[in-house]
Order: structure tokens, then C-alpha cells, then sequence
């Protein structure tokens, strides 16, 4: 039966031209979501997405960045699928930080799959939906299946690419966050710490400001905001 | 039964065959078999490319059209080979023709009982891995919607085959993945530390890390590495 779902999408990914953008937007057609996004994850660091379909499931994603928890980071952290089919009111509370930011993207229900073929883990993949409700026992096993396609697919955008650089097929619909990183190393300059250090701080202070990530640390990189005197 | 019904049927088997651990030849005899089955070839041939880019017979719709094949791959002149070198199809060549571009290969095709070919390539963004002649009793082009269900199931095994592969090396992949990646974020973290430390914009920074890499011949990342863990000093680079 697997592998006839897998045949499915494999001729719904068509042809000779698999991107990233299609990965996400196949993903989001036929396991008939809101919208769909795939997270890459390097050891336990969240890295960014590799496509998303729509502002909501970036927004969801950048979310997940900041904080460092929801779905994804736990689909990822555990390797199994995490299904949250009423964020709203959910069964056991989990994400104190995430739940009410995500509701307020427009997300309802979240659901993440671990992206990954054999031993080989890569990352998340994101569905969201605007309403309550849980999946179908026939959505689970095609979105099962679509991540390991789509984990198979990653693997060969990369095999295209030159060694020790990242592939262009999986940079082009990406968002990694790069301006974190430029941030976080400044502030590690800035306050004399670890890099590790100043990301911890960086998150700290934006979600004490209550503003996102992001934004926060473009104003560190504009030179528009020094860690240095408010963060003790 | 319609070609809709067998194209579907086809999918369908080819599903069954993709199991963890399938078998590329058994894929491709079966992909050889619906396609002349499908189209109005009376004879289809499937090559894939070695990894030293040499083309091998894989699968064949009859023992006439294998010979044919192995003579083509021997001789590297044929269609297939002129498929798979140029990415791009092969269309209603006659075989007949006083000008053949394959002088040694198209008398044997027409001694086989065949007048024209037909080739498709099995390619996935921009890389191809073999090429799929289709052998025809007729002069002339194939009709678009056999060309069209021809390379359908053509693209449908390259990405079978491509994923197969892939998933064989997954390990190995995944470690290049996840290092290319690790070196992205400990690059962009440098050129932080670099423009804290200097004044530099990001782009500045980058050139700076750059050409310190490459006046000590060291790589970029690992002075990036250096500098995020402070091991280097942002005033000791060039």
C-alpha cells in the first residue's frame, strides 16, 4: 500500500523538475492541508525552512525558531509525528511559548512528520490547517510517506551540489535565518561570550520585548541596538 | 483496455516493484514491456548510464531488440547514445535514410525488421541517466500522445531510480547535508564577530574572512570556526 502512495506522489511531483517549492506544495495538495513547510534541523539546532507555502506556515516556522519549541522541534527531537489537532484546546497543554503566537498566525490544528530516510535525519515536515480536526488515518499514512519522499528528495538537490557547499536547488525557496547568526556573533563580540552564549541572550531579549527574532537581530546587525547595556 | 487504464495499471506495478529494497533491472524490464505495450512501438530498449558515464543495456522488449541494444552500446552510435549525450529526444528518425547519422547501426536495425526510432531521455533536473528507444515498423514520428505517455513513464522511473540510489547513500548524503549547513551558520556567525570587532558591513566581513582563508591556504570554514571560538583574533586576520 506504501508504495503505492508513494507512486502517487511521486507522479503528482511530476517529471524531471523537483524543487523544494514543489516538495512543499505537492505536500500541501494532496494531504489537502491549509499550508505546508519543510524545516531543516542540523544535531538539535533549528536551521529555518526549505520552502513554505504560505505566510502562515513561515510565520508558524519562524515562531519555532525563536523559541525553540513546537511541533517540528519535537517531531524532529523525537523522530515521530507530532499531532496537535486543536491548538486551541488541547488535549495536555505543551509549547507554553508557542501555542498562543501560532493561534494568532491563523493556524488551528498543526501537525509535523519527521523528515528522514533510515538512521539519516534532516528535519520537519509542517502542516497546518485553519480549523480544528484531526487527520485521516489516510492523510497520516500519505504524509508518512510524503516526508520520506521529500527527505529522498532533499538528499539527491543535495547530491547535485559541490561538496561542503549547500546545494542551489536547496537554498533557492529557503529561509535560514542568516541574520540571527550574523547577530548572534556580534553579540558575542559585544558581551565576550560564546556564540551559543549570545544566541541564548538574543532570544531571551526578543521574547522579553515581545518582538520577533528576526527583527531584533537585523537591529543588532544595523548597528541599531546594543545587547551590551540592557542585558545583564 | 485503455491507455488511461494501462498507464494507471502501470503505475500501479511499478508501485509494487518500489519496495525498500527493489530491483532496478526488474523495474526497468517492466517500464520496457507497458511502454511497447502502450505506444506503437513494436520493440522498446531502456540504457542507464554507469557512474562513469558509460551506457549499459538494462532492459529490452524482446531478444532481437536486446542485440540490437548491446551492439549499439558496443559501438557507442545509436540513438540511445545520442539521447543520453544530448539530454534531449530523439524524434521519428528513419532508419532507411541514405544520410544515417549511424552509418554501422541503423542496416542491422532495419535487418531487424525495424524502419524507425524514437528515444526519450530519463532525466531529472538537468542530469540525465539513460535514454529509452522505442523501435517502430513504420517511417515517420510516433504519435505526441504515445511520445507524451513515453516519457511519463520514463521521468516516473528516473526519479524511482534517482531515489533507489539515493536513499542507498542516505548516510553519507545526510552527513554532507548537515555539514554544508553547520558551515553556512558558523560562516554567518564569523562575519558577525568580524563586523562587531572592525566596523566592516557583513559583505566586508565575509571578503575579509575570505581572503584570509585564502592568503594561509586554510579553509573557510575553519577559520570562520576559529574566529566564533575566539581561537583567532579578528585583528590577527589579513
Amino acid at each position: 500500500m506504501s508504495s503505492e502512495r508513494r507512486l502517487r506522489i511521486l507522479v503528482e511531483l511530476g517529471g524531471s523538475h523537483i524543487t523544494t517549492s514543489r516538495l512543499c506544495e505537492v505536500s500541501q495538495r494532496i494531504l489537502g492541508v491549509t499550508s505546508a513547510g519543510i524545516v531543516l534541523y542540523t544535531d538539535e539546532i533549528p536551521l529555518g525552512s526549505a520552502c513554505t507555502t504560505s505566510p502562515v506556515a513561515e510565520a508558524v516556522e519562524n515562531l519555532q525558531h525563536a523559541l525553540g519549541e513546537g511541533p517540528c522541534v519535537d517531531a524532529y527531537r523525537h523522530d515521530r509525528p507530532v499531532l496537535e489537532p486543536d491548538l486551541a484546546n488541547p488535549a495536555a497543554p505543551r509549547w507554553p511559548a508557542f501555542t498562543a503566537p501560532a493561534l494568532d498566525t491563523g493556524a488551528r490544528a498543526i501537525f509535523a512528520f519527521p523528515v528522514g530516510v533510515g538512521s539519516a535525519r534532516l528535519g520537519a515536515l509542517s502542516l497546518c490547517v485553519d480549523r480544528p480536526g484531526t487527520l485521516t488515518d489516510d492523510q497520516h499514512a500519505d504524509a508518512l510517506v510524503m516526508a520520506t519522499v521529500a527527505a529522498e528528495s532533499l538528499l539527491i538537490m543535495q547530491a547535485g551540489g559541490s561538496p561542503g557547499a549547500l546545494a542551489v536547488e536547496l537554498e533557492a525557496n529557503s529561509n535560514f535565518h542568516y541574520v540571527v547568526h550574523q547577530a548572534a556573533g556580534m553579540l558575542s563580540a559585544q558581551l565576550e561570550v560564546s556564540v551559543r552564549e549570545a544566541l541564548v541572550r538574543l532570544r531571551a531579549h526578543s521574547f522579553a520585548i515581545e518582538w520577533p527574532l528576526a527583527a531584533v537581530a537585523a537591529d543588532v546587525v544595523g548597528r541599531r541596538l546594543r545587547l551590551s547595556d540592557d542585558a545583564g | 483496455m485503455s491507455r488511461e487504464a494501462l498507464l494507471a495499471q502501470t503505475f500501479v506495478e511499478l508501485a509494487d516493484s518500489l519496495v525498500d529494497d527493489f530491483d532496478v533491472v526488474d523495474l526497468m524490464c517492466l517500464l520496457a514491456d507497458r511502454c511497447a505495450e502502450m505506444t506503437d512501438a513494436a520493440a522498446v530498449g531502456l540504457m542507464l548510464a554507469s557512474p562513469d558515464g558509460e551506457l549499459r543495456v538494462l532492459a529490452s522488449s524482446s531478444e532481437a531488440m536486446r542485440l540490437l541494444e548491446v551492439f549499439e552500446a558496443e559501438s557507442d552510435q545509436g540513438p540511445c547514445v545520442d539521447c543520453y549525450r544530448s539530454g534531449g529526444p530523439i524524434v521519428g528518425r528513419d532508419l532507411t535514410a541514405a544520410d544515417s547519422p549511424w552509418p554501422d547501426f541503423a542496416p542491422r536495425a532495419v535487418a531487424a525488421g525495424f524502419l524507425s526510432v524514437q528515444a526519450v531521455p530519463m532525466r531529472l533536473r538537468g542530469r540525465t541517466i539513460g535514454a529509452m528507444n522505442m523501435y517502430r515498423r513504420e517511417r515517420g514520428p510516433m504519435p505526441d500522445i504515445d511520445v507524451v505517455a513515453a516519457q511519463a513513464l520514463a521521468d516516473v522511473s528516473t526519479i524511482a531510480i534517482l531515489q533507489h540510489r539515493s536513499a542507498l547513500g542516505a548516510q553519507a548524503l545526510n552527513e554532507q547535508l548537515h555539514h554544508a549547513l553547520s558551515a553556512r551558520v558558523v560562516i554567518e556567525q564569523a562575519k558577525g564577530v568580524v563586523a562587531e570587532r572592525t566596523g566592516l558591513d557583513m559583505e566586508q566581513s565575509f571578503a575579509r574572512l575570505r581572503r584570509h582563508a585564502r592568503n594561509h591556504g586554510l579553509r573557510l570554514t575553519d577559520v570562520a570556526q576559529d574566529v566564533t571560538t575566539k581561537a583567532v583574533p579578528v585583528a590577527s586576520l589579513d
